[in-house]
């Protein structure tokens, strides 16, 4: 399928980026859960200047693939595609139907917890630990939708100036 | 109170579905105002067994409502005997109201 120059390499960039914000949520989620994560452990927090780093780096590159992934890419892709676009409701669920992601009300989920994995913020530790722990059963969610996206990106191609 | 009768059903049985029939839900926050406009879904809801999950099921419950209530924002506040007990569970109490 051929695409407009422009929105080719737009789909293209995103795609990059896409491949290195899952590189980069990969290691720190390896890094993170590496040992067991305990209420203790998080209690401690502000006298471990490297678990609450980690603990950033994770949410934060955690939210930015998903935002990436559900906010950007997959919008470009579905107009791409010429698919209808609307929402972000309606646009995970268009993506849902076509396979790209398991269950657009999972991945709402996902968005809605992020609030609550955010350590100076969330005073019980059961909740801030129930928030980090399905948020690292999420990512290799996440790292396939992300392929899943990247396969399609895969099958466009750009339109030359003779196709127009 | 500023929620339809058909909301009220949705988002108690969305608790409900999620956490167990004994779910309590209140009300609170700026939707208890009849005089406000618009603004987001606050509510509290208690259950009298521990939560091994509390994000998920607060995220799970906030972002159902949500959706069957055309992307308003939701927040969901658990009440259970193993999650603290903060200032904002007093107010709830105090302010809200049990649908």
């Amino acid at each position: 399928m051929k695409v407009a120059e422009g929105q080719w390499a737009r789909l293209q960039f995103l795609s990059r980026v896409t491949q290195k914000e899952c590189l980069y949520l990969q290691e720190t989620d390896q890094r993170l859960f590496a040992d067991p994560m305990t209420l203790e452990s998080l209690q401690h927090i502000e006298a471990d200047p490297v678990l609450a780093e980690r603990l950033d780096a994770f949410v934060g590159r955690f939210g930015r693939l998903q935002d990436n992934l559900g906010d950007k890419l997959l919008p470009q892709l579905l107009d791409a595609m010429a698919e209808k676009t609307g929402a972000v409701i309606e646009n995970l669920d268009r993506a849902e139907k076509l396979g790209w992601i398991d269950s657009a009300d999972t991945w709402l989920e996902m968005r809605k917890l992020r609030n609550q994995m955010v350590h100076e913020y969330i005073e019980d530790m059961h909740i801030l630990m129930s928030a980090l722990q399905a948020g690292h059963r999420f990512v290799p969610v996440l790292i396939e939708t992300a392929q899943r996206l990247t396969v399609q990106i895969g099958k466009l191609g750009p339109a030359s100036a003779q196709d127009d | 109170m500023r929620l339809t009768p058909a909301q009220i059903d949705t988002i108690k049985s969305t608790a409900q579905a999620v956490l167990g029939e004994g779910a309590q839900v209140t009300l609170f926050g700026s939707r208890v105002d009849d005089a406000a406009k618009g603004g987001d879904v606050d509510l509290m809801i208690e259950v009298s067994q521990p939560l091994a999950e509390p994000a998920l099921m607060s995220s799970r419950i906030a972002s159902r409502v949500s959706r069957a209530m055309h992307g308003r924002r939701v927040d969901v506040l658990l009440k259970a005997p193993n999650l603290m007990e903060q200032a904002i569970h007093r107010i709830a109490t105090q302010q809200g109201v049990v649908l």
